[in-house]
C-alpha cells in the first residue's frame, strides 16, 4: 500500500488548505478514502455524530501535480485511512506560501500521513516542515460501510439562498434555540423558523429556484402531483447546521438541499470541482 | 525601594510584565500575589498613548507596593499592591561556558514555533555540525498514536551566528518560552541560546540598548546518565502563601548581586519553582542545607525547604527552573537610589545580619 502526492501551485494549495478547513468543521474524525483518480473526505451516520452523515469528493488532477497510489491490491486499488481532519488542517494552515508541499503514506510509530513542507529561507537550501498525522487503515472487510449515499426520496428540492446571509441567520437562531425548522416548497420558497417559550423567529426567503430533477419512475411523479405551496419540513439540530455554514468559506457554485418531510435534510454544495453531501437527520 | 519609569520605557517595561506573568504566578519585583502586577499593565496600548511616567515604590510599614501611573490631563493612577518579603534566589548558570551557541532573529524563531500547534508544550532542539532541528516532544507511549508529530529542520546558515560544540538533543518547555518569544518580537533584538547536551540548563537571552532578559530553562535529563546530583529539585508546598526558600551546598557572594546601592541599574527578577508533572519522590534522606533566618513572613508559615535529591529513577526527569533578569538602565534617574533587590532592606538593624542571596547552583 502507498500513497505519494505532491502540491506545487500556490493557487492549488490555498484551494486544498479551504477543503480540508471545511471538513475539519464538519467532522472531528473521519474517512479518507483514496483512488487513482479521486479523493473522498466521508463521514457515516453513527450515533456519535448525531446521525450526520457526509460525501465529500474531489478530482485528484485539480489540486495535485503529482499523485501515486497504490491499494490494498490489484483488484481493489484503493485505500481507506481514518484520521482527524483538525491535524491535516494545522499541518497545512503554516504552509501557504510553500515552494512544495508532498503528503505521503508512512509508517513510523504507527501508519501515518506525512504532511512534507517545504518553505523558502534565507539559507541555500530550504527550510523542511514535517508533520506526522496519526492515522488508522481501514481493512477491506469494512469498506462498505463507506458507500456512497443515494439522494434520498425527497419531497422538495430547492436552492439554498445566499450562504452569508443564512448563515448569519442561523447563527443569530443558535443563540435562541438549540433546533431550527427548515421548510421549503416547490414555489421556490424557504422559511427557517426557530420557536421557544419566550419568542419565535421566521426568516422567509423568495424566489430561490426549484432545481430540476431528473428522476425516472414513481418518484418524479411524487413530485410533479405536488402542491407548489405546501411546505415540506423538517426540525433539526442547529448547531449541524450551523457548522455546515460556517465551513463555507466562499460562496459555492451550486447550493441545494432536499427535504424529506420530517426525516432528513439533505445538503449538496457544489464549489468548482468539489462535491460536498451533508445529512442532517430531523429530530423527533 | 523607588524608581521612576519614563514613558517610552513603559512598554517596554509593560511587555516584561506580560513575558514573566506568562511563567510566574509570583513575581519578584518584590514578591507580589498572583495576579495583581499584571492587571496594572494589562492593556499596553492604552498606556504607551496615556501614561507619561510610573513611579514604583515600597512602604515597608505596612507591606505595600506602590505604583502610580502619571496620565495625561493630570490623572494620577494609583495601585496599592501588598507584598511579602523573602529571600531572593538566583540562578547560576554560566552561559559562557555553553558549547552550543545560536544566535537567531527573534522573528525567524517566530516563525519557527507557528508551526506547533499552541498547546504543544515540550519542544526538543537537536543540533549537529550540519543542521538545526526543532521537533514536537511527545511523552507518554499512549500518546504516539494520537498525537501529530511537526518537525522543523534549518540549515545553520539561517543562524546570524552558529557554533556547536557537542551535537546534543535538548527537550524544554515551549509554552512557558513563549513568553520570551513575545517579547523578543517586540524589541526585534536578536535571541541567543546558550545550551549544553541534554539535562542542562538552557538559556535563551535578549539584550538590546534597555533591556537584557535571560530566561534559564532546565532540560528533561537522559534516563541513562542517571540523576545529576548537580540540579538540585526543590519542592514547592502545596500552599504557596510564601516563596519557598531553597539554598545551596554554600552561599557565596554571587557576582553583580551585591549590595551595592550606588548602583543605578534595578533588578527585577521572577522565578519560578515547578515540578513538571509527575515527576519526583523526595528522597527519604535529604540533603540538608543550612537555612537563612527567616525574615517577616506575613503568613507566618515555615517555608523552608529542603533541597532533596531525588531516587526515583524510572523516568525521565525533568526539572523546571526559571529565572529571569530584566534591567532598566536608566541613567537619566540619578537622583534615586537604587538597592538591589536581591538584598533588599529598608530598616538599618538589617543592614548588620545582611545576608548576601543564596545561590543554587
Amino acid at each position: 500500500m502507498r500513497f505519494r502526492a505532491k502540491i506545487l501551485d500556490v493557487a492549488c494549495l490555498n484551494h486544498f488548505t479551504r477543503v480540508i478547513n471545511t471538513i475539519a468543521k464538519l467532522a472531528k474524525t473521519c474517512t479518507l478514502r483514496l483512488t487513482p483518480g479521486k479523493l473522498y473526505f466521508i463521514l457515516t451516520d453513527k450515533v456519535a455524530n448525531g446521525g450526520v452523515s457526509m460525501w465529500c469528493e474531489l478530482s485528484q488532477g485539480n489540486f495535485f501535480d503529482e499523485f501515486q497510489m497504490e491499494g490494498v491490491a490489484a483488484e481493489h486499488n484503493e485505500i481507506y485511512l481514518e484520521l482527524m481532519p483538525e491535524n491535516l488542517s494545522r499541518a497545512l494552515k503554516t504552509a501557504q506560501n510553500a515552494k512544495t508541499v508532498k503528503i505521503k503514506l508512512t509508517n513510523k510509530h504507527c501508519p501515518c500521513l506525512t504532511v512534507a513542507v517545504e518553505l523558502p529561507s534565507l539559507a541555500s537550501s530550504s527550510r523542511i516542515v514535517t508533520h506526522d498525522i496519526p492515522v488508522a487503515v481501514i481493512p477491506r472487510r469494512l469498506w462498505n460501510d463507506f458507500k456512497e449515499p443515494s439522494v434520498p426520496d425527497f419531497d422538495v428540492s430547492i436552492y439554498l439562498p445566499v450562504l452569508k446571509t443564512m448563515k448569519s441567520v442561523v447563527e443569530r437562531m443558535k443563540n435562541l434555540s438549540n433546533s431550527i425548522v427548515i421548510e421549503a416548497n416547490l414555489n421556490g420558497e424557504m422559511n427557517l423558523k426557530i420557536e421557544t417559550d419566550l419568542v419565535s423567529v421566521t426568516t422567509h426567503f423568495k424566489d430561490l429556484g426549484n432545481p430540476p430533477w431528473v428522476l425516472d419512475g414513481d418518484s418524479q411523479n411524487s413530485t410533479q402531483d405536488r402542491d407548489p405551496e405546501t411546505m415540506a419540513e423538517a426540525r433539526v439540530d442547529i448547531k449541524k447546521l450551523q457548522q455546515l455554514l460556517a465551513g463555507q468559506q466562499v460562496n459555492p457554485t451550486k447550493a441545494l438541499c432536499n427535504i424529506v418531510s420530517k426525516r432528513i435534510v439533505h445538503f449538496i454544495l457544489l464549489h468548482e470541482d468539489v462535491y460536498l453531501q451533508y445529512f442532517i437527520p430531523a429530530l423527533a | 525601594m523607588k524608581c521612576a519609569v519614563g514613558g517610552p520605557h513603559l512598554r517596554a517595561f509593560g511587555r516584561a510584565i506580560h513575558a514573566i506573568a506568562r511563567i510566574s504566578d509570583e513575581f519578584w519585583l518584590d514578591p507580589i500575589e498572583k495576579g495583581s502586577v499584571l492587571p496594572i499593565f494589562r492593556c499596553l496600548n492604552t498606556l504607551e498613548r496615556n501614561v507619561e511616567k510610573c513611579n514604583i515604590y515600597t512602604n515597608v510599614n505596612n507591606c505595600h507596593v506602590i505604583f502610580q501611573l502619571f496620565c495625561k490631563h493630570g490623572v494620577i493612577k494609583t495601585h496599592n499592591l501588598t507584598f511579602q518579603e523573602c529571600d531572593p534566589l538566583q540562578a547560576v548558570f554560566a552561559k559562557h561556558m555553553c558549547p552550543n551557541i545560536l544566535k537567531v532573529q527573534s522573528r525567524l524563531l517566530a516563525d519557527i514555533m507557528i508551526h506547533f500547534p499552541t498547546c504543544q508544550e515540550e519542544v526538543t532542539l537537536a543540533i549537529t555540525p550540519v543542521k538545526v532541528c526543532f521537533k514536537s516532544y511527545t511523552e507518554e507511549e499512549r500518546d504516539f498514536s494520537k498525537a501529530m508529530h511537526t518537525e522543523i529542520q534549518l540549515h545553520p546558515e539561517e543562524f546570524d551566528y552558529f557554533q556547536v560544540g557537542v551535537d546534543s538533543e535538548v527537550t524544554f518547555c515551549l509554552k512557558e518560552l513563549r513568553g520570551l518569544l513575545a517579547f523578543a518580537e517586540a524589541t526585534t533584538a536578536p535571541v541567543s541560546i546558550h545550551f549544553d547536551v541534554s539535562g542542562k540548563p538552557v538559556a535563551f537571552s535578549i539584550e538590546d540598548m534597555m533591556v537584557e532578559a535571560t530566561f534559564v530553562l532546565a532540560t528533561l535529563a537522559d534516563i541513562e546518565h542517571g540523576i545529576s546530583r548537580q540540579s538540585p529539585c526543590l519542592s514547592q508546598r502545596q500552599k504557596r502563601s510564601t516563596l519557598p526558600k531553597a539554598f545551596a551546598d554554600k552561599t557565596e557572594n554571587v557576582p553583580n548581586s551585591s549590595a551595592d546601592k550606588n548602583s543605578n541599574s534595578e533588578r527585577i527578577s521572577s522565578k519560578k519553582l515547578c515540578w513538571n508533572r509527575s515527576m519526583c519522590n523526595y528522597a527519604e534522606s535529604s540533603v540538608e542545607l543550612p537555612k537563612l533566618p527567616s525574615r517577616r513572613e506575613a503568613a507566618g508559615d515555615s517555608t523552608m525547604v529542603e533541597a532533596v535529591v531525588p531516587t526515583d529513577s524510572d523516568h525521565h526527569k525533568f526539572h523546571s527552573l526559571f529565572f529571569g533578569a530584566v534591567s532598566l538602565n536608566d541613567p537619566d534617574v540619578n537622583s534615586h537610589t537604587f538597592h538591589s533587590l536581591a538584598t533588599a532592606s529598608d530598616t538599618e538593624e538589617d543592614f548588620d545580619n545582611r545576608q548576601l542571596s543564596p545561590v543554587i547552583q
